[in-house]
């Protein structure tokens, strides 16, 4: 029975994959065929949901990322610098190559005031300041998580701080990784890739076709319930929760085989309904998260 | 547009879409790109599947474009009480015509990107799927009162 659910190749050759570009990467630097890249890691208006996942990340994890395939110049959350010399090395490197990844959304009211994210020079520094000088210059910008993809949770109604996406102030190529949080392996494959080949393969979002090119509902364990109108009808039953509200039919990332948590479980594997987190318009639009007292089965 | 014409457009858009995977199943080598074109086809038959049995309930069911008086005609006020909620079947004006949307997935809950049913959603439908075959693939219920 073991083998019978573990035997789709397209299903375990995805998982395999992002230890296969990570590992490639990291020989390839070892070597000196491929040179290490400077990583700037930029955290603005959001709940530090991403960098937290991240280090929960295994194989590659985040030690992988930090040894042996970027020099990470900045993270407010890890880095052993903080005040003004925090700051300095920030901007220290606005001419030099860097890849620069984004969490958290800009918030521009009042010129960004309503995030200051540190002082230069005896002056604060906005999260809207900073994302105008670097966000130009990297190399590659990778949006991550729904905040710094399209808003998010901070640009929920009513957006005291007007919060809006990465992209919103930028005129240039952002690729999007979305998701509250974004999964590890999502932000260490699309890192790998670039890191050997340049820009991944996107969709018309800008999202890399390798995690978000297929819908949850068309590879959902639990998709025969679904074809057979066969519905839960409160958190916990075992069936398709489409009738209280799932968001797996317009959620399109590989959550169903990926899963979180070090790959151990993802929220319809414990009964509870996909709530788009990776779906742009997430959280306003995928609202509301559960409803009872919805249509009869047909 | 009528139903019969959105059908054949969205079928012509299909054919053409298999062509050209088989096109490019001919051309390619990696083994990669080659089961993402099977991909294709395979989610591309399927759409085909899907389109034909619609195609086949709503020229089944009372709906005769021809013969409007044959049809459920709606009033706004009538539409306005299929609401998805607390037993209610879920409808969706698009166009002058009555859309069920009581089981199609993207509905979950009846509710589908802040939308719900119960209303002539006929501009939301034009900014967001505007030449997406999605329509024909819909169950017809009625018309909407001219």
């Amino acid at each position: 029975m073991k083998n019978k659910t573990n035997s789709c190749p397209n299903q375990s050759e995805k998982l395999k994959l992002i230890s296969m570009l990570a590992n490639k990467a990291i020989a390839s630097i070892k070597n000196g065929s491929l040179k290490k890249r400077n990583l700037v890691w930029l955290e603005l208006t959001g709940c530090s949901g991403n960098i937290i996942s991240l280090l929960d990340g295994v194989n590659p994890g985040f030690r992988n990322l930090a040894t042996q395939m970027v020099n990470i110049i900045y993270d407010n959350s890890l880095m052993v610098a903080d005040g003004e010399a925090a700051m300095e090395k920030l901007f220290s490197i606005a001419d030099d190559d860097y890849i620069l990844l984004v969490e958290g959304a800009v918030a521009t009211k009042d010129d960004g005031l309503y995030n200051v994210i540190g002082q230069l020079n005896g002056q604060p520094v906005t999260a809207y300041r900073a994302i105008n000088e670097l966000g130009p210059k990297a190399s590659y910008v990778i949006a991550m998580g729904a905040c710094a993809c399209d808003g998010g949770v901070t640009a929920a109604k009513p957006n005291p701080s007007h919060a809006v996406s990465i992209q919103s102030v930028l005129n240039r190529k952002v690729i999007k990784l979305p998701g509250c949080p974004c999964h590890p392996d999502w932000l260490m494959g699309t890192l790998s890739y670039i890191l050997l080949y340049g820009q991944p393969e996107l969709d018309s979002k800008d999202r890399p076709t390798m995690f978000y090119s297929t819908l949850i509902h068309d590879i959902c364990p639990r998709r025969p319930f679904f074809d057979q109108g066969i519905f839960a009808e409160k958190l916990g039953d075992k069936t398709c929760m489409f009738k209280i509200g799932c968001r797996g039919p317009v959620t399109p990332v590989d959550c169903p085989i990926r899963k979180w948590n070090q790959h151990v479980n993802w929220p319809i594997g414990d009964d509870s309904p996909c709530i788009g987190c990776a779906q742009f318009g997430f959280p306003d639009r995928m609202e509301p998260f559960i409803s009872y007292n919805t249509t009869r089965e047909e | 547009m009528s139903e019969q014409q959105l059908y054949n457009k969205d079928f012509e858009h299909i054919i053409s879409e298999i062509n050209n995977t088989i096109d490019s199943l001919y051309l390619t080598k990696n083994c990669y790109d080659k089961n993402k074109l099977l991909n294709n086809l395979r989610r591309q038959i399927a759409n085909i599947t899907m389109l034909m049995q619609n195609n086949r309930i709503n020229t089944d069911s009372m709906i005769d474009p021809k013969n409007p008086t044959a049809s459920k005609v709606f009033t706004p006020a009538e539409l306005a009480t299929y609401t998805g909620k607390d037993g209610n079947l879920a409808y969706v004006a698009v166009n002058g015509v009555v859309y069920d949307m009581t089981n199609v997935a993207a509905w979950g809950g009846a509710t589908h990107f802040g939308l719900t049913p119960g209303k002539d959603l006929t501009g939301v439908f034009a900014s967001c799927h505007d030449g997406q075959p999605i329509l024909s693939t819909l169950p017809v219920v009625g018309v909407m009162a001219p």
